[in-house]
C-alpha cells in the first residue's frame, strides 16, 4: 500500500509542472485512478430585510444541488470525465425597486413563490502528450426556460525547463431564453445570446514547495443581456469583460499544511470592476484527515447604467436596478473536512456569504443584496 | 487604473517565464501532493463558481468558461 501510495506521488512529480487552466491542474500523463464522485448540496439565501420589503414574499430562494462526477484514465494517452448536475430551487426574486418617501429604496418581490429546475452535463476528453495535453469539453445546460449549449478546447505545453507551463483555451456558447408567462407580464417571448472566451496562462514552479500560476481571459457575450424577469431592465446587447487571475501555493512540511491563495482583478465595459481574494489553508493529520479552513473577499462597483430605483419613465437608454449590479462588497469564510477510509473519501463543508453595501466600490447600492449559507456532504470512490 | 492592472497583468505573465529556482523532479514530491493542486476538488469549484456566477456581476477567470444559464 504505501509503495502503491509512494509510485503515484512519484509519477505525480514527474509529471509536473503540466498545468492548464487558472484554477485546474492536468498532469502530462493521464490521471492513475478513477474516482466517482457525489456531492449533496444545499445553499439559503436569507430572507430580505423586513425594512427594505415593498410587496410580495420575503423569502428567497433555497437551493438544493446533486452533483456527480466520473474521471478516469483511458489507455496510457487519454482521459474522460463526466459531470452533470440536477438543481431544484423554490422561493421568491426581486421584480422592481422604488424609492420611498425618505429617500430609502425599497424592493417589490415577484409575488408568488417560483419553483425551477436546471440540469447540466458536461463530458471532457483530453490527450496527453510528452509535453502537454490538449482537450475539449461539451456542456448542455436546461431549464423550462433556458438552453445552453457550449464547447470548450484548452491545452497547455510545458517548456524545455520542465518548470514553466504555458496553457490556453477558448469557449463559446449559444443560449437561448423563453421567459415563462411572457404574455401576461409583457416579457420578451424568446431571445438568444452567445458568449464566447479566451484565456492564457503561465504556471511557474518557484521553489520546491511553492507554485504560481497567473493568468489573463477576455469574453465577450452578445445578444439579449437583460433580465426578462424585472419589470424594467434594459441593458446594451455587448459586454466585453476582462480578468487577471493569480494563484499561489505553498507547501509547510511541518506543519503537513498547504496555503492557497487566488486573486482575481475583473472589469467590463458595462463599468463593473472587481477584485475578489480567497485564502484557505489545507491542514491534513495522519495522513487521512483533511480540515480546510477559508475566507473569501469580494468587491464591486457599480455598473454604470445601474439604478438604485427601477426607471420606469425609461429616462436612460440603459438601466437596471438588478442589485448584483450595484455597488457592495461580500466577506465570506469556509470548513471543509476530508476523511480518507480506504478507497472512499467523506467529505462535507460550509460556507457563510455575508454581503454588505458599505464594503462596495464606488457607485450606488442597493438594498436586494443577499447572504446565504451553504452545506455540503459527498463522497469520492477511488479505484 | 483598468490599463494600470493589465499592464501588471501582461508584465506578471511575461515574468513568469523567468527562469526560477530548478527543482529537479526527485524533490517534487510535495508539490504533487493533491492539497497542493490548483483545484484540488473539481465538483466544489464548479458548485461554488456557479454559485457566485449567480449573485455578483464577475465572472471568469477560471480556465475556459462553463456555459451559460438562466441565474444571471
Amino acid at each position: 500500500m504505501h509503495s502503491k501510495t509512494l509510485l503515484a506521488l512519484t509519477s505525480s512529480a514527474l509529471a509536473l509542472p503540466g498545468v492548464v487552466a487558472v484554477s485546474s491542474a492536468h498532469a502530462d500523463t493521464p490521471p492513475a485512478v478513477s474516482v466517482l464522485s457525489y456531492r449533496a448540496s444545499s445553499y439559503k439565501e436569507d430572507d430580505l430585510d423586513a425594512s427594505a420589503l415593498l410587496a410580495g414574499s420575503a423569502e428567497r430562494y433555497d437551493i438544493k444541488v446533486h452533483q456527480l462526477r466520473y474521471s478516469a484514465p483511458v489507455g496510457e494517452k487519454y482521459s474522460f470525465s463526466l459531470d452533470s448536475s440536477y438543481e431544484s430551487m423554490s422561493g421568491a426574486s426581486p421584480w422592481y425597486t422604488v424609492e420611498s418617501v425618505n429617500g430609502d429604496a425599497k424592493v417589490a418581490m415577484s409575488g408568488a413563490t417560483i419553483y425551477e429546475k436546471r440540469r447540466d452535463i458536461t463530458a471532457s476528453g483530453r490527450r496527453y502528450f510528452d509535453s502537454g495535453n490538449l482537450g475539449i469539453s461539451l456542456t448542455i445546460s436546461d431549464e423550462n426556460d433556458y438552453r445552453s449549449n457550449s464547447m470548450a478546447v484548452d491545452g497547455s505545453f510545458t517548456l524545455a525547463n520542465n518548470s514553466t507551463t504555458i496553457s490556453g483555451g477558448a469557449s463559446y456558447s449559444d443560449d437561448e431564453l423563453s421567459p415563462t408567462d411572457a404574455l401576461l407580464f409583457n416579457r420578451i417571448p424568446s431571445a438568444t445570446k452567445a458568449n464566447s472566451s479566451a484565456f492564457v496562462s503561465v504556471t511557474q514552479i518557484l521553489n520546491q514547495f511553492s507554485i504560481l500560476q497567473s493568468g489573463i481571459s477576455t469574453a465577450r457575450a452578445s445578444g439579449f443581456l437583460s433580465d426578462p424577469y424585472k419589470l424594467v431592465d434594459r441593458r446594451p446587447e455587448e459586454r466585453n469583460q476582462f480578468t487577471w487571475t493569480t494563484s499561489w501555493r505553498r507547501y509547510f512540511r511541518a506543519q503537513t499544511s498547504a496555503l492557497h491563495a487566488n486573486y482575481r482583478y475583473y472589469d467590463d465595459d458595462f463599468g463593473v470592476s472587481s477584485h475578489t481574494l480567497d485564502l484557505s489553508l489545507h491542514k491534513t493529520f495522519r495522513r487521512s484527515i483533511t480540515l480546510v479552513p477559508s475566507l473569501r473577499y469580494y468587491q464591486q462597483d457599480a455598473a454604470n447604467f445601474f439604478t438604485p430605483a427601477s426607471d420606469f419613465l425609461q429616462a436612460s437608454d440603459f438601466n437596471s436596478a438588478d442589485f448584483r449590479l450595484s455597488s457592495y462588497g461580500a466577506l465570506s469564510a469556509g470548513l471543509k473536512l476530508n476523511a480518507r477510509v480506504g478507497k472512499y473519501t467523506f467529505v462535507l463543508s460550509g460556507e457563510r456569504y455575508k454581503a454588505d453595501a458599505s464594503l462596495g466600490g464606488s457607485g450606488a447600492s442597493s438594498p436586494g443584496i443577499i447572504d446565504f449559507t451553504r452545506l455540503s456532504a459527498g463522497i469520492d470512490f477511488t479505484f | 487604473m483598468n490599463s494600470v492592472v493589465r499592464l501588471v497583468a501582461t508584465l506578471t505573465l511575461l515574468t513568469g517565464l523567468a527562469a526560477c529556482e530548478a527543482v529537479p523532479a526527485y524533490q517534487r514530491g510535495d508539490l504533487a501532493r493533491t492539497e497542493m493542486a490548483f483545484d484540488p476538488d473539481p465538483l466544489e469549484s464548479r458548485l461554488n463558481q456557479h454559485i457566485y456566477f449567480s449573485k455578483e456581476a464577475s465572472t471568469g477567470g477560471n480556465g475556459v468558461a462553463a456555459g451559460g444559464c438562466g441565474c444571471n
